[in-house]
């Protein structure tokens, strides 16, 4: 077992760096770098003389070492990172990254993590329901809603409660996590409730593909098991059906969803993120996608690189997960 | 099964006296044409159209997919204005109410649209079109109006629908342009449809390529594409497709802007597929069609090419059809916020960016009707890859 679990966090360890490698080479494939957006800057708006500017554009790439060769400068920038936390410095926000980052991390864990739990418990409940019904009008209803929900596009299931909410029922400040007297509160029920009123779209876009998926994953699975002899053997000897599924089968069912987790989980970021810009709730997927449009490189690349870890991360998870509770796995 | 065994035995030689004779007497014949047909040969081709043909949504799918292709392809036709114009007095006009009842409760056999009028809101100076529900325009099927290239090549006039000049049909209303939103949605298919299929076929071939080397040669060279296979799994497509996206320059021309952003979905798309690949090749690694194929002397170009891949792509067609939804999706969004498809090329989800503005949204909230046409094709293509899937392995038992 601590041989398999090394094994899984040397590999972890590797992919990590890859993955900041990508992410380095995404942010320096635009011409110019940092300094050149404060040239731009300090001669539109600053009034400067282009000489002056690229004088001071000069003392900044010395300063954070952009005159630099890639390879160092890459290196730094690494350093930073696990050092520190340091991502780099937010040209739009005139903050550093990694401070950024860290507030609004924490925010889309929460709900990320919810939209994971619920699709997951909703998923799979569902999936033990129809599997018992094949064919049944709630096995093909709930065939037919999952394919529905995995059709409709993400962004537009926003805007369409986006458009409810401030059209319907009023609801303003829509764009925030809190209404404006619990921005400051400190933590109450009341302000629980307020939070859960302003995020809950996104947690029920990020979770719908997921109650989709987690079902028919489920259902499939539950069914093979169904069809095993076992399970024969259990109804024959006169057990319940109750037991049969609940005790027999559906603990069998349930491994290729644990590892399959690996892979809802960046599901759910991703649909936590096109909520989030498209409803402008605060969280790392606006972020990332205005650091996009004002090519603010370092929250971009910083940003890329936490999705990908916390994929990482994830699959580490549902790895040592899946070891613990299946025996094969970890002697193979 | 044991009642039919010798019966099929027989069937092939049964079969060409039957032929020879058709005086035969008559019951033999029937019996023998059952059995025949039951047992003929049928290629894979004919076996899997034959499951495919059960399953009502994939049917439906195909349907789908199919309209959508034609109404992007003749976008022309099926849109009641020119394509290319722009009226700028015709901006933000409301979905035309197609009627049968007109306001007095009369009930007309024809549907028909009211007037449209134009008048400034004086509170805020803003130009907003109203029905005049005192003259009415018949919908007129197949007239002559705008004058458009069919297929880019024959000039025509012909289009599905329209009302007589004067009146204005907009089924899905008109953007800030004036520009009709059915039409321009037709027309947007070319570019989505098109975009996703390229970039799929370009997954594709990375993905069935790496596949059957890694599986066919297996060892070390399986090892290497199989860990890099994983390190492409760990980035998270829709940021890493974003960020991408949005470092394309700006003031490259349209072409460049479609195939540097096909390319794009196409690079973290065939994972899945170079998967599903190996696991196929590995298990006809074993089977003793391609021992003999070796043991004859076929070299591993030959094997591949005419043995290994034509057994996979079955699956192949099958992960095709399910990618291009994803890219479609994908597309959709990244257009939506204006880091994807560029002016002048539409695509359904660039058809939807002013819609990214909640007060626009408000007053307008027609500019989201586009939608339909992304749900209908995803819908479509999704239903097609389960029917295939499912009709992919004909031989198994349902």
């Amino acid at each position: 077992m601590v041989n398999y679990v090394l094994r899984r966090l040397v590999i972890a360890a590797f992919l990590l760096v890859g993955v900041a490698l990508v992410s380095w080479i995404v942010i320096q494939l635009p011409p110019g770098d940092f300094a050149t957006t404060y040239q731009t800057f300090l001669m539109n708006q600053g009034g400067t003389t282009q000489e002056q500017a690229e004088a001071a554009a000069n003392r900044l790439r010395a300063q954070l070492g952009l005159d630099q060769p890639q390879a160092v400068q890459f290196l730094i920038w690494m350093k930073g990172i696990v050092t520190q936390g340091k991502f780099g410095y937010s040209f739009a926000y005139r903050r550093d990254v990694g401070e950024l980052i860290g507030e609004r991390l924490v925010y889309t864990l929460i709900l990320a993590l919810s939209a994971h739990a619920i699709s997951t418990l909703v998923g799979i409940s569902v999936g033990i329901y129809v599997a018992q019904r094949k064919y049944s009008l709630s096995d093909n209803l709930a065939s037919i809603i999952a394919f529905v929900l995995a059709s409709v596009p993400r962004f537009w299931i926003a805007l369409v409660i986006a458009y409810i909410m401030v059209f319907t029922f009023n609801q303003h400040h829509i764009t925030s996590f809190f209404a404006p007297q619990y921005v400051m509160a400190p933590w109450s029920p009341e302000k629980l409730w307020d939070f859960i009123k302003h995020v809950w779209p996104i947690v029920f876009i990020a979770g719908l593909g997921g109650i989709a998926r987690n079902m028919r994953v489920m259902r499939g699975n539950l069914l093979d098991v169904l069809g095993a002899q076992y399970v024969t053997t259990a109804r024959a000897k006169g057990l319940e059906e109750s037991k049969v599924i609940n005790r027999h089968a559906v603990p069998n069912a349930l491994h290729p969803i644990i590892a399959y987790q690996g892979t809802v989980l960046p599901y759910m970021f991703q649909g936590e993120m096109e909520a989030a810009i498209v409803l402008g709730i605060p969280t790392l997927g606006p972020l990332f996608y205005e650091s996009l449009v004002n090519q603010d490189i370092y929250i971009s690349g910083g940003l890329l690189f936490i999705y990908a870890a916390l994929i990482v991360l994830g699959n580490l998870i549902s790895d040592l997960l899946l070891a613990v509770l299946d025996p094969r796995i970890r002697y193979n | 099964m044991a009642a039919t065994d010798p019966s099929t035995q027989k069937a092939p030689t049964a079969q060409a006296p039957t032929e020879k004779e058709p005086t035969g007497t008559q019951r033999e014949v029937a019996n023998d044409a059952a059995l025949h047909e039951a047992k003929v040969h049928e290629s894979y081709g004919q076996l899997v159209w034959r499951r495919f043909r059960r399953s009502k949504a994939a049917i439906a799918g195909g349907l789908l997919v199919l309209g959508l292709s034609v109404m992007a392809v003749c976008a022309d036709f099926f849109s009641p204005y020119a394509l290319g114009e722009i009226t700028l007095e015709d901006t933000f006009i409301a979905p035309s109410r197609v009627r049968m009842v007109d306001v007095q409760g009369k009930i007309h056999l024809w549907p028909f649209v009211y007037a449209q009028e134009l008048a400034i809101n004086p509170a805020t100076f803003e130009p907003t079109w109203s029905e005049n529900t005192d003259k009415m325009y018949p919908i007129e099927l197949f007239v002559k109006r705008s004058e458009y290239k069919f297929l880019g090549l024959i000039p025509s006039r012909l289009h599905l629908f329209g009302v007589e000049p004067g009146g204005k049909i907009h089924l899905m209303g008109t953007d800030k342009f004036g520009r009709d939103l059915f039409g321009k949605s037709c027309q947007a298919g070319r570019i989505s449809l098109t975009m996703a299929i390229f970039g799929t076929l370009i997954s594709v071939a990375i993905g069935s390529v790496l596949g059957v080397t890694s599986g066919y040669y297996g060892g070390r060279i399986d090892n290497v594409i199989q860990r890099f296979v994983e390190f492409v799994n760990c980035f998270p497509q829709l940021p890493l497709w974003m960020a991408l996206a949005a470092i394309v320059p700006r003031t490259w021309d349209s072409f460049r802007i479609f195939v540097i952003m096909a390319l794009i979905f196409a690079l973290l798309s065939w994972t899945t597929l170079a998967r599903e690949v190996r696991g196929k090749v590995l298990s006809f690694r074993e089977t003793d069609f391609l021992l003999a194929a070796k043991e004859m002397g076929a070299s591993d170009r030959r094997v591949i090419f005419l043995h290994l891949f034509p057994n996979t792509l079955s699956h192949v067609l099958v992960i095709l059809t399910l990618t291009i939804p994803a890219i479609i999706l994908a597309e959709a969004f990244l257009s939506f916020l204006g880091i994807g498809i560029q002016e002048p090329l539409v695509s359904w989800g660039l058809l939807m960016r002013n819609a990214q503005n909640i007060q626009t949204l408000g007053q307008y909230p027609w500019m989201m009707t586009p939608v339909f046409f992304i749900i209908a094709a995803v819908l479509g293509f999704n239903f097609l890859g389960d029917g295939l899937r499912d009709a992919a392995d004909p031989y198994a038992t349902m």
